[in-house]
């Protein structure tokens, strides 16, 4: 009995003790607690920091089921985007392109204004490694005739050799059956400027007149002679001089103005 | 039926050239020279079919090209039925088995093609005659046809063979023995 109350009172007066000490702890500041914040800081949260992950992990989850419908159909949007804007892109070219055609088109028909004339596309290119000839989509319903001289913007290409409803055939002067009547623009002599068989570049230009003056750079044009092309129309310019041991042999590679791999716009002149 | 399909087929083969030619061999030049797959193609009529088909078959084509981008009408027909004739004539003297008498018969056919033409050019339209050049671009042309023959060499046996079967009937070893 004794020894009961004597435990009771024990426990009463440490129970009071804890109290006293809990209510000075709470009063002191929190500065003077940090070293024991730290601590259990520092056992604590990395626990806490890889709790968190995984909750977060897990809520972010569950978002990202909660939205896939979302994301599909944002997916699909976009796509529809995406195939409206290519489309866009593809009109896009094709007008630029058809801009460009345009404008080659003015351009020629500025150059040579004082010409009239009809623009047309290359739509065929000779299959035969000894002519150059090449065929052009204008014909008989536009006007085009045989005999006509076709230009490009560089200079001249050639003349309508026949012609069907819708097309024509263009002999080059490139072709090695083409003879052009042509002037040296500084000098004003007559020249007949030949195509080369296996040359697209250059052309021979013979029966240069024995007190001719030809040099390197000299400017090569159609002399209107023969009654095919018109006079005037630039041809190209002297590339080099071979001069033989007579005079009249001697003859001149003149270097073509027009790149006729690369030519795709021409323009017919309709009037002589 | 079967004889329709093939010439179906040989006229869907001339147009098939036909673009390969006036698009495609722009860009695959040898030393600025293109092969010339009609001269294989009426060559290989005149070798497998009816005798008279490669003649035929030359002179139609020819004057498709002629009318498609040739200078003379009846220039390129003319020398391609004589290619069909000298088919014709290949196929009764020699074998037309052999990888090499294939390829030798293509390059005399394509020389005499380029040469007849060059003549009849030559005298018709007065066409300048520049030798060494010729020479020079039939040279690349020939081989370059040969080099074509030899790449199509299997696909021309399997078919011709069809197409022999089909006009000339399982006769054809009768000859050799």
């Amino acid at each position: 009995m004794y020894n009961k109350k004597k435990y009771g009172i024990a426990g009463v007066i440490i129970a009071i003790i804890i109290l006293i000490i809990l209510f000075f702890l709470t009063n002191i500041q929190n500065s003077k607690m940090s070293y024991f914040e730290n601590v259990a800081n520092k056992v604590v949260m990395p626990i806490q920091n890889g709790l968190t992950f995984l909750k977060n992990k897990i809520n972010g989850n569950s978002t990202f089921f909660a939205n896939v419908n979302n994301l599909k159909q944002e997916n699909e949007n976009l796509q529809k985007k995406n195939t409206e804007l290519a489309e866009k892109l593809r009109e896009l070219e094709s007008i630029k392109a058809q801009n460009e055609s345009l404008k080659q088109y003015l351009n020629l028909k500025e150059k040579y204004s004082d010409y009239a004339a009809i623009p047309a596309d290359i739509i065929n290119r000779d299959i035969s490694n000894y002519s150059k000839n090449i065929v052009i989509n204008i014909g008989t319903k536009d006007g085009i005739k045989e005999g006509m001289t076709v230009i490009a913007a560089e200079g001249l290409v050639g003349y309508i050799t026949s012609v069907t409803d819708s097309t024509a055939k263009v002999q080059t002067i490139i072709d090695s059956s083409s003879s052009t009547s042509a002037l040296l623009s500084t000098s004003r002599d007559s020249i007949v400027c030949k195509g080369i068989l296996n040359n697209d570049k250059q052309l021979k230009a013979m029966y240069i007149p024995m007190d001719a003056t030809v040099s390197q750079g000299d400017t090569i044009e159609t002399s209107g002679l023969g009654g095919i092309y018109q006079k005037g129309i630039y041809i190209g310019t002297v590339e080099k001089v071979e001069n033989t041991t007579d005079l009249t042999n001697r003859y001149a590679m003149v270097s073509v103005a027009v790149d006729f791999k690369k030519l795709e716009t021409v323009l017919v002149i309709t009037n002589k | 039926m079967k004889k329709f399909i093939i010439n179906v087929l040989l006229f869907l083969a001339f147009l098939i050239i036909y673009f390969l030619h006036s698009n495609l061999f722009v860009w695959f030049k040898i030393a600025g020279v293109m092969p010339n797959l009609f001269v294989i193609l009426v060559l290989f009529i005149g070798l497998y079919a009816h005798k008279y088909m490669g003649v035929i078959y030359g002179i139609v084509f020819g004057l498709l090209l002629d009318f498609f981008i040739g200078k003379k009408i009846g220039v390129t027909a003319i020398m391609l039925g004589i290619v069909g004739l000298v088919g014709v004539l290949f196929d009764k003297n020699f074998s037309k088995e052999n990888r090499i008498t294939l390829i030798v018969m293509v390059m005399i056919t394509t020389v005499i093609f380029e040469i007849g033409e060059y003549l009849i050019n030559y005298f018709v339209i007065r066409q300048p005659f520049e030798l060494i050049p010729f020479i020079q671009v039939l040279l690349v042309e020939c081989i370059y046809n040969a080099i074509i023959t030899i790449i199509l060499y299997p696909l021309m046996q399997i078919s011709g063979n069809k197409i022999e079967k089909e006009y000339k009937g399982n006769k054809i070893l009768t000859r050799y023995f």
